[in-house]
């Protein structure tokens, strides 16, 4: 189990800088990975695909409200300051393509997941909370100026 | 040269149309999944379709199932744009009826060469 999750922190990490080179054409910085229940960042916009197979768990992504913009924006070929009501979709389509993309890795590496359908949570004032039997990992990202992160969030058998 | 667009996600919808416009593609149509694409084929002669594989309603492989066994759709070329990178994945969308498959993610690049492969025949 130990190992499943280990591939699968270095494999999302991996997924998430190729969806964001070839999607929103920027160039993801690693951060140092934090382990455990620390506190979540601070973001206004979370994406959350669940997965479940050979291992169990979610991927979430989360953003503050301008870097999600931006991301949109670069998506969708228009500027940041003129998505508004594309922006959920768009992050539930980069979440859906990270997961996805980790799916892949892992089914190449032996591993058998189904991914569900994203959800995305817009607010400034809320916290999700997850069963305890869990190993987590956040892994933050610099876009630019902006931060990002990705979390791994896994069943222990 | 017309094409239909199948996503439920308007995000990429955006990003294939954008990506056809590019290319000098201008005649789109959209269906946000595999029954809206029923209902636009039945009222546009598609020359290519795109869609994509997980889809509420109707899934793309359900959808081209559907396009290969109406007389009127069964030759038109059809491009799968999807997560769903698995070997078996790839081999059920081939016998399906799928005439190539692109990968999510993608770039500009990769998705140009996929339509023009299409189009090629």
């Amino acid at each position: 189990m130990r190992e499943a999750y280990k591939k699968a922190v270095d494999l999302l990490i991996e997924s998430a800088r190729e969806v964001f080179e070839m999607m929103v054409m920027r160039q993801l910085q690693n951060g140092t990975p934090i382990e455990g229940d620390a506190l979540r960042p601070r973001s206004n916009v979370v994406g959350t695909v669940s997965f479940a197979g050979s291992e169990s768990g979610v991927v979430v992504f989360y953003s503050t409200t301008e870097a999600a913009k931006e991301i949109a924006g670069a998506m969708l070929g228009m500027p940041a300051a003129e998505v508004n009501g594309e922006m959920p979709d768009a992050i539930g389509e980069i979440t859906n393509m990270i997961a996805g993309a980790l799916r892949t890795k892992m089914t190449d590496s032996g591993h058998s997941w189904a991914i569900s359908i994203p959800t995305v949570t817009i607010g400034s004032d809320f916290y999700t909370k997850y069963v305890s039997n869990v190993q987590r990992i956040l892994c933050p990202f610099r876009m630019d100026e902006q931060e990002i992160c990705v979390e791994l969030i896994m069943m222990k058998n | 040269m017309k094409f239909l667009v199948v996503d439920d996600s308007s995000t990429m919808r955006r990003i294939l149309i954008n990506t056809l416009n590019k290319l000098g593609y201008q005649d789109v149509v959209e269906a946000s999944n595999g029954r809206e694409g029923i209902d636009r084929l039945a009222v546009n002669q598609v020359d290519v379709i795109i869609t994509d594989w997980n889809m509420p309603e109707m899934t793309g492989i359900e959808f081209i199932r559907n396009v290969r066994a109406a007389e009127k759709t069964t030759k038109v070329p059809v491009l799968m744009v999807t997560t769903n990178a698995a070997k078996d994945d790839i081999v059920e969308a081939l016998r399906a009826g799928v005439t190539n498959y692109v990968v999510k993610p993608f770039t500009p690049d990769t998705m140009k060469e996929k339509i023009e492969a299409v189009l090629a025949g």
